[in-house]
This record gives C-alpha cells, structure tokens and sequence, in this order.
C-alpha cells in the first residue's frame, strides 16, 4: 500500500500543474486579444471565467461520480464472490469439448462435427415433428390426412415439434393477455379514470409485474400442473403487467387536439376514449403486442427449463444428462426460433409503421428477390 | 330573433385574463368572423362558446339553453384539424354522428346506411367524395381540414365554430377551406363563428365581424362597419397597410391578389 500511495499524488499533481499551465497559457491569449481591441474585454472574459468555473465544476463531479462508481462496483463483486472465485478452469474447457464436438472431414481436417447437433435436432423433434408432418407432406397428398392434421390433430404449431410449444406457449399467451392489458392499460390511464382511481389498475398492473413469469408458473403449477399449460397462463398474466404498462405509456403520449374534437361531437364517454385516445395509439398498440410477442416466445423458454415443456425443457434435462453436444444443438434451436419470430415481427410492425401502400401476400413472395437485391445494393 | 347571447363574458386562467366582460347577441343564420391578434382571445372565446371551456363570469346561451358541456347541436372545426390520422376519410366523416349511436354499433361501423349516406354526402359537400378511402394521414392540409368540416357537418349541427381554421394553410387552401365552410354554413343555414387573423379573407366571407383585442370586444358591426381605422386599432401598431390592400369594398380583388402572388 504504501508504495502505492505517492505514485497517484504524483500524477495529480501533475494533472494540476498541466491544467495550471493550460489556464495560464489560455489567459494570456485572451488578455493579447484584450490588448487588440479594447471594446470586447470585461464582458466577455467574465463569461469565459464563468463557463471554465462551470466546466471545472462539472469535471469534478464527474470525477466524483466515476470514484463512487467504482467504489460500489468493488463492493458488487465481493457480494458476487467475484473476488476470489471458486474457477475450475479445466472442467470448463471439457465441457467446451462437449459443447463443439469435433470431427476429421475427410479424414485429414478437424472441425465442428454440425452432424451431431443434426442428428439430436431431428431425433429429439426439436424442430419437427416427423409424425404429425408426416400428414402433411406425403405424395400423393391425402385429403382424410390433411383433413387431420388441421382438425383433429390441430398441428400447426406441433408440426415443429418441441420448438412449436414453446412458440405456442408465447403465442397463447399473448392472445390470453392482450385484451386484459388493453383494459388495464386504458383504465390506468390518467386521462380515462381520474387520478387516485386509476392507480387500482397500475398498481394490479405493477405487483403482475414484480413477480416474474417463471414464478408465476410455479404458482399455477397446483392448479393446472407442471406443463405447457401452466406456462402458457403465467406468461399472459405477464403479458398482462408488461403490455399494459406499455399501453399506459403510450397513452400519455397521445394530443389533446382529438379528444376535445370528439367531445364537441357529444360523444359518450367510451366513444371519447376509443375514437379521441384508442384510434390514435392503434398502430402502436399493435407494435407493442407483436414485440411483447417475441418477448413471451423467449420466456416460453425460461419457463421451460423449470419443466413446463417445449425447448427450454429439452435444455435442462439435456444439462442434467451433462450432455453438452445435446445441450448446444437445442441452444441452436432455440436460437433459430427467436430469430424467425423476431424476423416476422420487425418486418410485420416496419410494415405497420410504414405509410406506403401496403402490398398484397403474392406480391410480397414475387417481388421478394428484386427487393432482396434492391436492400442488398443500398 | 336572437339566437346566441352572451352576457357578460369573463374567462381568466390563473392571472391572466383571456376574455374580459365580453358580451353580443347574434341571430339565426349568421355568419360571423372573429378579429384579433394572437393572443387576443379568438380561441378562448370559441371554446367557452363550444362548452370545452366553461366561463369564469358571465353566461351563454343557444338556442335558449346554457351552453356548459358539449353538445351535438354545437360543432367544433379546429386549426390543428384534430382528425383521427389513422382513420380514413370516410371514417372520421362518420364519427361526427356517433351521438346518435351506441358505442358499439360506432366502433364497428354499424350505423345504418342514413348515416353512412350523410357522411358520403358531407365528404361530398366539401369535394372530397373520391378520397372517402383514403387515409386521412396521407391527405394534404387543406384536405384534411375539409374532413373535419365534414365530421361537423354529420354531427347536424346548428352552431358551427371554426377556430382559425386556415391558419396553418397556404393561401390558395385558405380560400378553397373557406369557400367550402360558407358554402356549407348557407346550404344548412347554420349559425357560422369563425375566427381569423387574415384580414383580407375576413373581408372576402365575412357578413358580420367581431373584433377583439387583449380579451375585450372592441369591435361589433357589418361588413360596411369594418374601415381601416377598426383595423387598426384592432391589429395596434403593426403595419396593416399591406394587409388590407383597398378598402373601397373590393376586397376580392384584394384576396386574389395575395393568392396569385
């Protein structure tokens, strides 16, 4: 400590002398202009005193700021055992080993065996779900099977297998909790429930909020039981608390100019709230439940891992079996489930912003690679 | 016949005093244009007229009723248009009748065709019948403005309020929105305020005029009323010369001149 100590004195000190000499250099400039022209002086070298006071003022508490900063930063990682962590170095680069397989292709170059990710993809139908797809796609196509796979096994979201359930779990929960957000975001906001009231509805929105989705599933595991099912309701209450949040906010954003237009119309109170406030939000509200959509679809992983089904399921039990190769292609699957679902959302919620004409489905696959190209060469 | 009466008129906001003891009466039918500078108090008097600002002292009445909330008979056009954007012509044409329907039946456009009719027919009166489809976002100023005409006319009122509603278009606009608001104000005879800083369109439409300055009624006659020394002492110091180019009553000759220019 003690050889420590000078060596910081000695570099403020010299920090100081640097600013001394930065000052001193600064005022004899402006004093040469001063010489030059007596007009300008007192007013302006006031100010300039007064915006370096400032300045240095502001450079302080920055420093301060930063000090404190990491002060509470170190107290963080004691609290976080990151000070002397208990690291096994070796075990982690074995099990690296698990996560990236390696091969010799062709005999001679190693590389990441994909083959292995493949094989438990299609053998744990983390994508697929070979038997309902099996009604779908066979040549020639059979109508009794198309027939049911729509309507008696209801496979559009079990035809890509456990990757499916999770995406269904974020789906139904989505569906379950929009029209209660819409509600309790409308409610709660100040405008349409005056002030003291409408906190009944943010503070039911903030206490949904403050418990997590995963625990809210294990809240309805009595009542429904460890599954998808559960899930699937604990993620709408969440989409509850979230999107109605969001719906406040966006509430409060909206102009005065269309509400009072329809209260000179003497419209009913409900009739003010949806042609004044709901119609100028529409748009939003449906960007925010297609992005509330992409975030449910992540918890539905989560919640998974907890045993509530779906990829997530998959993960953990994969983990359990301390099978890493297993573990990372689910991880991939998972991946390729969140991009598709984020892929589909951004461009429906850019096309919902957009105030172009809005093109029609056979139009948008034809003219997909002339516009592919058009982006590409932007 | 007198068919608006306003009394005694006050309306302060904290301090300040927005309408100072204003009172006139106007019969049936009028169509009367409100002078003043900003700030003078045009707006604050067409809201406490619409019932969106209720007076500090001092009393309204239409149609021999106290106007104290909103009412249908009581329709307001506002500069900023205040349509719904989203919304398409058609639509916003038809929710200026939702009074006469339930909530449902106006959130799902279930009215019956009378009212679809009347909206198609107020969208028509203002020459925007072709683009009843369109969204009113994409439209341009003046067209917008004349939806909100429409969705004032669908609400069949009495009164109709205009509150600047040109002052944010370009000149030609300016002429073509006006034409349209009178034409409208005399097909259905309507009781017609509205108000304005542009002298040379007050004098083209206007048949009675009300001038008003920091909040008092300084001005109250007809067309013939209104000389360049009303105008100035309604607009104080600044230069009102090039604002009302002739005052010899060819004042659309005056107007022309500023649109072509």
């Amino acid at each position: 400590m003690e050889t420590l100590t000078p060596r910081p004195t000695a570099s403020s000190r010299r920090d100081e002398n640097r600013a001394d000499l930065r000052v001193t250099t600064d005022t004899s400039n402006s004093e040469g202009a001063v010489g030059s022209d007596d007009t300008v002086p007192d007013r302006i070298a006031e100010q300039f005193e007064n915006i370096k006071q400032t300045r240095r003022r502001r450079a302080l508490g920055w420093l301060g700021l930063i000090a404190f900063l990491a002060f509470t930063t170190l107290q963080a990682f004691a609290a976080t055992e990151l000070l002397n962590p208990d690291a096994r170095l070796e075990t982690f680069r074995e099990s690296l080993t698990g996560f990236f397989p390696i091969t010799d292709y062709f005999g001679v170059i190693p590389f990441l065996d994909v083959g292995r990710y493949l094989e438990f993809i299609s053998q744990g139908n983390l994508l697929y779900d070979p038997e309902i797809g099996g009604l779908l796609f066979q040549f020639p196509p059979n109508p009794a099977d198309i027939y049911a796979f729509f309507f008696q096994e209801l496979g559009i979201f079990q035809i890509f297998g456990e990757a499916g359930i999770t995406l269904a779990m974020g789906f139904v929960g989505t569906i379950l909790g929009f029209p209660f957000a819409l509600v309790f975001g409308t409610l709660g906001s100040e405008r349409v429930t005056p002030f003291p009231f409408n906190f009944i509805f943010r503070g039911t929105m903030s206490f949904i909020r403050a418990v997590p989705a995963i625990v809210w599933t294990l809240i309805f595991i009595p009542f429904l039981g460890l599954g998808p099912s559960s899930a699937a309701i604990a993620i709408a209450f969440d989409t509850i608390g979230n999107l109605g949040r969001l719906f406040v906010d966006e509430l409060e954003e909206i102009e005065d100019g269309p509400i009072e237009a329809m209260r000179t119309t003497g419209a009913s109170k409900p009739q003010i709230v949806f042609f004044g406030m709901l119609s100028q939000v529409r748009t939003a509200f449906i960007a925010w439940t297609l992005y509330i959509f992409e975030i449910n679809v992540r918890i539905g992983v989560t919640v998974g891992v907890i045993g509530a089904g779906g990829l997530g399921y998959v993960l953990a039990s994969q983990q359990n079996l301390l099978r890493f190769t297993n573990m990372m292609a689910t991880l991939l699957a998972i991946f390729l489930l969140i991009i598709s679902v984020e892929l589909f959302s951004q461009r429906l919620r850019s096309r919902l912003r957009s105030d172009e004409v809005e093109m029609s489905i056979w139009e948008l696959i034809t003219g997909f690679p002339r516009r592919m190209a058009e982006s590409a060469l932007k | 016949m007198t068919y608006i009466d306003v009394d005694g008129l006050t309306k302060r906001f904290g301090d300040t005093v927005a309408l100072d003891d204003v009172s006139f009466e106007v019969p049936e039918g009028e169509f009367v244009i409100v002078l003043g500078v900003s700030g003078s108090g045009k707006s604050t008097l067409l809201r406490t007229l619409s019932g969106l600002l209720s007076p500090t002292e001092g009393e309204i009445t239409i149609a021999e009723e106290p106007m104290i909330d909103p009412r249908p008979e009581v329709a307001m056009i506002f500069q900023q248009h205040n349509i719904i954007g989203d919304m398409t012509a058609y639509s916003n044409s038809l929710s200026g009748g939702v009074h006469r329907s339930t909530f449902f039946s106006s959130v799902l456009q279930l009215q019956d065709d009378e009212e679809k009719h009347r909206a198609l027919d107020a969208l028509d009166t203002v020459g925007l019948l072709d683009e009843a489809e369109q969204k009113a976002r994409s439209m341009s100023g003046g067209q917008q403005q004349r939806v909100g005409i429409a969705r004032a006319l669908v609400q069949q009122p009495e009164v109709l309020l205009a509150d600047e509603p040109v002052a944010s278009l370009d000149p030609g606009s300016a002429q073509s929105v006006m034409n349209y608001l009178r034409t409208a104000s005399e097909d259905r005879g309507l009781t017609t305020f509205c108000s304005l800083h542009q002298v040379n369109i007050a004098r083209k439409f206007g048949y009675r005029f009300i001038g008003l300055r920091d909040g008092k009624k300084v001005f109250d006659g007809y067309r013939d009323d209104l000389t360049i020394d009303v105008i100035d002492d309604l607009y104080g110091d600044i230069d009102t010369e090039g604002m009302f180019v002739s005052d010899d009553g060819d004042a659309d000759a005056a107007a022309d001149g500023v649109v072509s220019t």
